[in-house]
Formats: C-alpha cells, sequence, structure tokens
C-alpha cells in the first residue's frame, strides 16, 4: 500500500473514532461531558487534516508496514494463541509450550537448546513470581472443577 | 538538613540499594542485546513494583536507564550493531578500533565517558531541578492545565518525524484517558457497560503493550537463530594511559553539556545528543579527519553525550510533568502507579522521594564504572551469544505476567495485545507513540485543573487566558503548535520562489 493511501486510512480511522467519541460524550451530563467532547472534535479534525494532506499532497511510493509478513503474521498468531490458552492450560504450562513452540515455528532447531532454555525460563519466572512475590497466576481449568 | 538526612537514609536502605546494583547489571545486560532496549525493559519491570517501595522501584528504573545506555556500546563497538539507537553514534569509531584490534580500549573509555555524562547530568538534575520546582509555586489550576497542554503539545511536535501526527497522537493519548468513572461527577465515560473499564484503561497495561510487543514481532522477523560466535566476542585486558584520559577531559566537558541541554529539551532523545557530541567533538578536533577510523574521542564524545542526556530529560518531567523521553515518561507512570501524581507539586508533595530519584540517577552513573570494568564487559559480551528467536517467547511471557499481576484479569492480556499490536501499526506509519502515553498519564491531570480553573472563575473561560504565567505558557503552547506549521509553509514556498 503506498504513504498516501495508508495515511488517508490513518486519518479515516482516527476521524471516525474521534467524531464516534465526541457524539458519545455529547450525552454525558453536565461538565463531564464537555471535555471528552472536545478532545473528539479534535481527535477527529487532526484526523481529517492528515487524510486531506494525503489527499492533496502524499507520497506515492510504497511504505512497508512489515518487514517480513508472513513472520510477523505467524508471531502475533501464535501470542494471541497463548492468550487463549493461558486461561485453559493455566499460565505454566501454556507458558512453557509458547517458549518451545515459537522458536520452533520461527526455524530454530535445537531441541536440547530449547528445551533447557525453556526449564530455566519457567524455573525462573516461577520463583520470582510464586516464590518470592507470592503473585496468583491462572491454574489450569480441569483445576478448578 | 533533615530532608538530606530522609533523602539518604531512604536511598541507602538495604532495598533501594539491591535494586540499583541489580537493575545496572540488569540495564548493561539489556543494552548488550540488539532487539531489546531500556524502553521495553522499563515497561516490563514496571507492573512488578507495584507492591514495591517507591525507591525500590525507582532505583530500578535509574539502574536500567543509565546501565543499558552503556550496554549499547558493547554491540556498537563489537559488532557494529547498536545495542539501542542512541549507541548509532557510538559504531562510528568503536567499530574501527575494535578492526585494529583495540576493543577493548574502546569499551573502557565508552565504560568511563558513560559515567561522566550520567554524573554530569544527575548533577545537573539536582541544582536545575530544584531551581525550577520552586518557580512552579505560583501555579494554580489554570497553569497546571497549560503546562500539561505544553507538555503534550511539545512531545507531539517534536517526537517522530510529522507534527501534524504527533498531536493527533497525543489527543488520542487525552481521550483514552478520559475512559472510566469521571473523578469529579462519578459519571462512567466509554465504559460501554464493562464493570473493568469503571476505573479507566490500566496505564501499565498499554504502556507494556506499546512498548513491548512491536519490538517482539521485530525480532521475530529478524529471526536470528543462531547469535553470534564466541571467536567474535574475544577481549583482552588493556590499560589506557593517564594522558590519553587527560586528553578526553575537554571531550567529556563538551559533551556534557550538550547531552544536559539536549536532555532539558522535550522530544529529544539519547540518540540527538551523541550525534551533536560527536559532530561537536569532530569539529573542535585538530584531525577531524581521523574520525571514523577509529579516534578514541569519538567514542568518548557519542557515550558521554548520550549518558549525559539521561538525569537531565528528568528535570522537565520531576519539576512540570513533561517529560523529556520516553523514559521519563515511564517515570512518570512508575510514580502513578505509586499514587503520585506527576506535575509541578510532586516536588513540593514528596521532596524526600523525588530528591532520593535524583540521588539514584547518580549512583547508578557511578555503577557503571562498577558493573561495566572489563571483565564484566566480557561476560556480557557473552550474551550476545543467545540466538533472538529464544527471545521471543520468553519476553511474550513476561509481558503476560507482567501485565496479569496487577489486576489478575485475563482480558488485561488482551488489552495489552491490542495495544501493542496498534503500536507496531503505527510507529510504522510515523505516528509516534510517546505522546499516546503522555496523554494517558497527563490527561487526567489536565481535565481536573481546567475544570478547577472554571469552577473558581464561576465559569468565566478567560480565567485560563488571564492570568499572567498561564497567558505565557498557553502562548507558548500555541506558538509550539503552529510551528510546524509556519515551518512547512515556508518550505513549501522557498522553492516557489526559486
Amino acid at each position: 500500500m503506498t504513504e498516501r493511501r495508508q495515511d488517508i486510512l490513518l486519518g479515516g480511522v482516527f476521524a471516525a473514532v474521534g467524531s464516534t467519541a465526541a457524539l458519545m460524550a455529547a450525552d454525558y451530563p453536565g461538565a463531564s461531558g464537555i471535555y471528552p467532547t472536545a478532545l473528539g472534535c479534535v481527535v477527529a479534525g487532526l484526523g481529517a487534516l492528515v487524510a486531506i494532506r494525503a489527499v492533496l499532497r502524499g507520497a506515492d511510493g510504497p511504505r512497508a508496514l512489515v518487514e517480513n509478513a508472513p513472520r510477523a503474521a505467524l508471531t502475533l498468531g501464535l501470542a494471541a494463541l497463548y492468550l487463549v490458552l493461558v486461561p485453559v492450560l493455566g499460565f505454566y504450562l501454556a507458558s512453557a509450550l509458547v517458549v518451545v513452540v515459537v522458536p520452533l515455528c520461527l526455524g530454530f532447531r535445537r531441541p536440547l537448546y530449547s528445551l533447557v532454555s525453556t526449564g530455566v525460563f519457567i524455573g525462573i519466572v516461577w520463583l520470582v513470581f510464586s516464590v518470592v512475590l507470592e503473585k496468583p497466576l491462572p491454574a489450569p481449568v480441569w483445576l478448578s472443577y | 538538613m533533615g530532608l538530606i538526612s530522609e533523602i539518604l537514609g531512604g536511598v541507602f536502605a538495604a532495598g533501594p540499594i539491591v535494586a540499583m546494583i541489580g537493575a545496572s547489571i540488569l540495564g548493561v545486560f539489556i543494552g548488550a542485546l540488539p532487539g531489546l532496549n531500556p524502553v521495553m525493559a522499563i515497561a516490563l519491570l514496571l507492573p512488578l513494583t507495584y507492591s514495591m517501595e517507591p525507591l525500590v522501584a525507582l532505583g530500578m528504573v535509574a539502574g536500567i536507564y543509565n546501565g543499558s545506555m552503556y550496554g549499547g556500546a558493547i554491540p556498537a563497538i563489537l559488532l557494529r550493531i547498536p545495542g539501542t539507537p542512541a549507541a548509532i553514534a557510538t559504531t562510528f569509531d568503536g567499530y574501527p578500533m575494535a578492526q585494529k584490534g583495540e576493543a577493548a580500549r574502546a569499551l573502557k573509555i565508552a565504560c568511563w565517558s558513560s559515567a561522566i555524562g550520567g554524573v554530569a547530568s544527575a548533577i545537573a538534575l539536582m541544582t536545575i531541578g530544584p531551581i525550577l520546582a520552586r518557580a512552579t509555586l505560583y501555579f494554580g489550576p489554570a497553569e497546571y492545565f497549560w503546562i500539561a497542554m505544553f507538555g503534550m503539545a511539545s512531545i507531539g511536535v517534536m517526537v517522530g518525524s510529522d507534527a501534524v501526527k504527533g498531536l493527533m497522537a497525543a489527543a488520542l493519548g487525552l481521550l483514552l484517558g478520559t475512559v472510566g468513572l469521571d473523578q469529579l461527577s462519578g459519571v462512567a465515560r466509554f465504559t460501554f457497560g464493562e464493570v473493568w473499564l469503571l476505573s479507566g484503561l490500566d496505564l501499565i497495561v498499554i504502556l507494556v503493550g506499546l512498548y513491548a510487543l512491536p519490538p517482539v514481532i521485530s525480532l521475530a522477523e529478524a529471526s536470528d537463530i543462531k547469535g553470534l560466535s564466541a571467536s567474535d566476542l574475544k577481549l583482552e585486558a588493556v590499560k589506557v594511559p593517564w594522558s590519553e584520559v587527560r586528553g578526553l577531559v575537554p571531550t567529556w566537558l563538551r559533551s556534557s553539556l550538550i547531552g544536559i541541554g539536549v536532555g532539558i529539551l522535550p522530544g529529544a532523545g539519547g540518540n540527538i545528543a551523541a550525534f551533536l557530541s560527536y559532530n561537536a567533538a569532530k569539529s573542535a578536533s585538530d584531525q577531524p579527519e581521523s574520525f571514523g577510523t577509529g579516534n578514541p574521542q569519538g567514542v568518548a564524545a557519542a557515550e558521554c553525550g548520550n549518558n549525559s542526556d539521561n538525569a537531565a530529560s528528568m528535570i522537565p518531567a520531576l519539576t512540570l510533568g513533561i517529560p523529556g523521553n520516553v523514559i521519563a515518561a515511564l517515570v512518570l507512570g512508575a510514580l502513578l502507579i505509586h499514587g503520585l501524581q506527576p506535575g509541578p507539586q510532586l516536588f513540593h508533595q514528596n521532596p524526600g522521594l523525588v530528591g532520593g530519584f535524583m540521588v539514584q540517577m547518580l549512583l547508578t552513573s557511578l555503577l557503571i564504572l562498577a558493573v561495566g570494568g572489563a571483565a564484566a564487559t566480557r561476560i556480557f559480551a557473552q550474551v550476545q551469544r543467545l540466538p533472538g528467536v529464544l527471545l521471543v517467547p520468553m519476553i511474550l511471557v513476561l509481558m503476560a505476567v507482567g501485565v496479569y499481576v496487577i489486576n489478575g484479569r485475563v482480558i488485561d492480556l488482551w488489552v495489552m495485545f491490542a495495544a501493542g499490536a496498534a503500536g507496531y501499526i503505527l510507529e510504522k506509519i510515523n505516528v509516534p507513540l510517546a505522546p499516546i502515553v503522555l496523554g494517558l498519564i497527563l490527561g487526567p491531570m489536565a481535565e481536573q485543573s481546567v475544570r478547577r480553573a472554571l469552577l473558581i472563575s464561576r465559569g468565566d473561560p478567560t480565567e485560563l487566558f488571564t492570568r499572567p504565567l498561564s497567558a505565557v505558557i498557553a502562548l507558548a503552547t500555541l506558538g509550539l503548535v503552529l510551528w510546524p506549521i509556519l515551518k512547512g509553509l515556508k518550505a513549501r514556498r522557498r522553492p516557489q520562489a526559486q
């Protein structure tokens, strides 16, 4: 996508977000609505300015949004999957899984190195958060029954 | 006298000392690993500091900040890969020195220069900060409002390459800061009926997402699966003669002054300080042609310049609530999570804490000499043998655990993820992230100040402009916003005239 199109899209999104916020805030009673309404208008105005500026004199050259789209998508996908798994498998199991799987998916082929580093890392996290700081972390779903 | 003993008693307690030493070591480690940066490290650290004493938390921030600024020089000198953006200028002469077999000498000069720059900067913070804070005694709600607006405008305009996008990001940050219960009227705003949104968007959750996820994606994209071989990282102990040290003194003095000046300016960072210092050293040299070919003066100027920006960037942050750079914004975030409102009143309400943090910035600069010595540097150089792809999931796990422990809510993980993904894209299209964070920090203060000012004046908006101090700050804010527009117009007219 060209810089011009990206900026038109960006400005449009900000204009929409700002306008929606301003309209919502206008319904808030008393002084609590004035400040967010004004801010919504400013966001919308600046968004519109970015979009108009891009239409009038935006650069037509391409601007890469990602350096390596498949790897970026893979990482984001695995990160999202990890967040889905945390409440199901519990924090430690889900974390151990993601620490092993992500490097593997990114081309790391040294299983012993990977397993040892995972063990050491999860051990440190457990020591710091569960033993020293005594923070409660999500447990596996089957332990809640 | 009572204040000084309170400050020293607080700083030299066991907790803050252990925090400073541990964080300085961790900071050098983070700086030495290309792909990791102090902003990400401090963002990851902040959730852990909720249950800590404020001076322990701030000691850790100071240690990571100063340590990582030196740590960035290690790969810059050994491999021509700047560990942090501020170490780019260090590569110019550091790497040629390493190629000539003088890597250990370059690292030692970098270590000393970093420590000296950091100390000079901390002294500037200790002397200029209280003077500026005294001036803020004359501030009322209208001035507080305009100071917040000035901070937002300066960060919006100065950070990044596009002032309009910077201002747009700042306004978005202010808008996000209104989510939750209105503190004055109790009205729920932008909560969509969700109970977890009543307390507003958690600053640290957004911070971790914005500043930790984008580098993780970049690390994955780079996909370093090998790390570096041990042979690339060999170092031999070397002594730098006193005659050479004496020759570096003028460079250290000049670079310290430049770094302090840059640090005080909102929006300018360590990389700018390093470049300006490097250029100044080159201009002042009898042999400018030797710069870029392995001149130790170049390493000294760059490293002293980037470290002397550190504490100086806290001057506007601690006195006015305007952070000089992103890390100063994170320090304000650290203060917020300990119930301390950044802004002009911070100095007057918590002098012991602010003074303690200043001393910690000084001590952690000196700690660089201890943790960045020859033996330690050899160890830190070895961290570059770690394959980058292993760090990707580890940082993800640290992000998740750090965010989860704040409120014990899984929904926060998704907010963090959304903020991070949005931050990654926004950065790519030249929308700076710092103004968004600053908006979240300063937004509530700005709103409360403007509403208080209007309450005092019984709804008369001229109160915001007619007080002499508020009028001056309002005009300065207006000038700041108009400046890029006028500059743009001038630039467009020039080619037409030609």
